[in-house]
């Protein structure tokens, strides 16, 4: 069972956080406000794929996760984020002479969090932000769901079964021409039917350039925007009967470039998570690429 | 006597709309607002949608590159600076100067 841990509590922590906010980052959150009265819905196609096994069990994970993101603005500083994700997980693992595919599907953990702005100073084109942002991770997903080999490992499962809070801050600053986030969150993890993933510490950032248009017309027209961003992402190990998993955990540190098209009511995005850096623990599969696509919409 | 009238009544019919607009274009009053804070197409929509809900503005139209959002008064309407501000400051951005034209 350890293996199957070991396999996906990366790519679990690589899904758990959607990003939401004005343009602004992609795989993490941005202090910009959102509008009193404003909403934004947001939705991506989530990939990820995780193989190299180096045991005879020549484990390949495939996840992939639709999360449906509702943005509120409560007023000029208070914002209110609901998070649910749908998720489709199947792993392919050699048994014997037998290669098995063990998969689930269904709704994940809901995420329901609210964002602050502490700091605000505006200058023409230009605007400096700060925000904490505090919530939950609901167990929305189910996390006792069976194949026909049995009671799938609990990181397969669609969801985790723990109620686990989080929190964190954003930083931004954006002119008409760039713009830079920061953002660091941490999440603890807690214990259900005896098992608990490890805490979860993220560090953030990403660089967002206008490339079109070169020089701004008059109007509200579209920008495009060329992105890097930065996800240092350490998960501590998990516990399962009180016994700790030492092949569970680790560092990992990916590069994401990515491109936006951004309107005054929607945004399309797509980036590539690229692992730079994986320093896990034990023999843990490691992440071959992760790829997402998606929308924001005004309203 | 009777086609002298007609022509007269068709003559009145067909100026009458120009005359209209033209009485229009003069009421239309305008208020242009510096925005500070305002970098981002998406962040736009906020502004504009709030602008709007100030009872008495019609049209409202923004420029990124100078930062000014053009706010069209139905004729007649009367709008304080104050409501324009914050209706500014809802949307999440900082008003400075406010000039009617």
């Amino acid at each position: 069972m350890m293996n199957y841990v070991r396999a996906v509590v990366l790519a679990v922590s690589l899904l758990a956080f959607a990003a939401v906010s004005l343009a602004g980052p992609i795989t993490f959150n941005s202090a910009l406000p959102i509008s009193e009265g404003v909403g934004i819905l947001r939705s991506q196609v989530k990939l990820v794929r995780k193989s190299g096994d180096a045991t005879a069990q020549n484990r390949v994970l495939i996840v992939t996760a639709v999360p449906v993101v509702l943005a509120y603005g409560i007023n000029p500083r208070l914002t209110v984020f609901g998070v649910l994700p749908y998720v489709d997980k199947r792993m392919d693992i050699t048994m014997g002479a037998t290669r098995i595919r063990r998969e689930t599907q269904g709704p994940g953990d809901a995420l329901f969090f609210g964002r602050y702005t502490v700091y605000q100073a505006d200058r023409p084109g230009d605007t400096f932000r700060i925000a904490p942002f505090a919530g939950i991770k609901a167990p929305t997903g189910s996390h006792n769901t069976q194949d026909a080999f049995g009671l799938l490992p609990r990181p397969l499962q669609p969801g985790s079964g723990s109620w686990d809070p989080f929190a964190g801050v954003a930083i931004t600053r954006q002119t008409l021409g760039w713009e830079f986030d920061t953002a660091a969150s941490y999440r603890l993890n807690t214990e259900t039917s005896g098992f608990v993933f490890g805490d979860e510490v993220r560090l953030d950032a990403s660089f967002q350039y206008r490339v079109f248009p070169q020089t701004l017309e008059s109007g509200v027209p579209a920008f495009i925007y060329a992105v890097l961003e930065s996800n240092l992402i350490w998960n501590g190990k998990n516990q399962a009967g009180g016994v700790t998993d030492a092949n569970s955990g680790g560092l990992t540190w990916n590069l994401v470039p990515g491109l936006q098209y951004v309107t005054s009511r929607f945004v399309l995005e797509t980036a590539m998570q690229i692992p730079t850096v994986q320093n896990l623990n034990g023999s843990a599969l490691e992440t071959d690429w992760a790829w997402s696509a998606g929308f924001r919409w005004n309203f | 006597m009777h086609i002298s009238r007609y022509l007269l009544v068709i003559g009145l019919l067909l100026t009458a709309p120009v005359t209209i607009v033209s009485a229009q274009d003069v009421e239309v009053q305008a208020v242009i607002i510096q925005v500070d804070g305002l970098s981002c197409p998406f962040c736009a929509y906020g502004l504009e949608k709030n602008l709007k809900k100030v009872s008495g503005v019609g049209n409202v139209d923004i420029n990124m590159k100078t930062g000014k959002a053009t706010v069209e008064l139905e004729p007649g309407s009367k709008v304080g600076d104050n409501e324009l501000r914050q209706a500014v400051e809802k949307a999440g951005f900082t008003a400075r100067e406010i000039r009617h034209r």
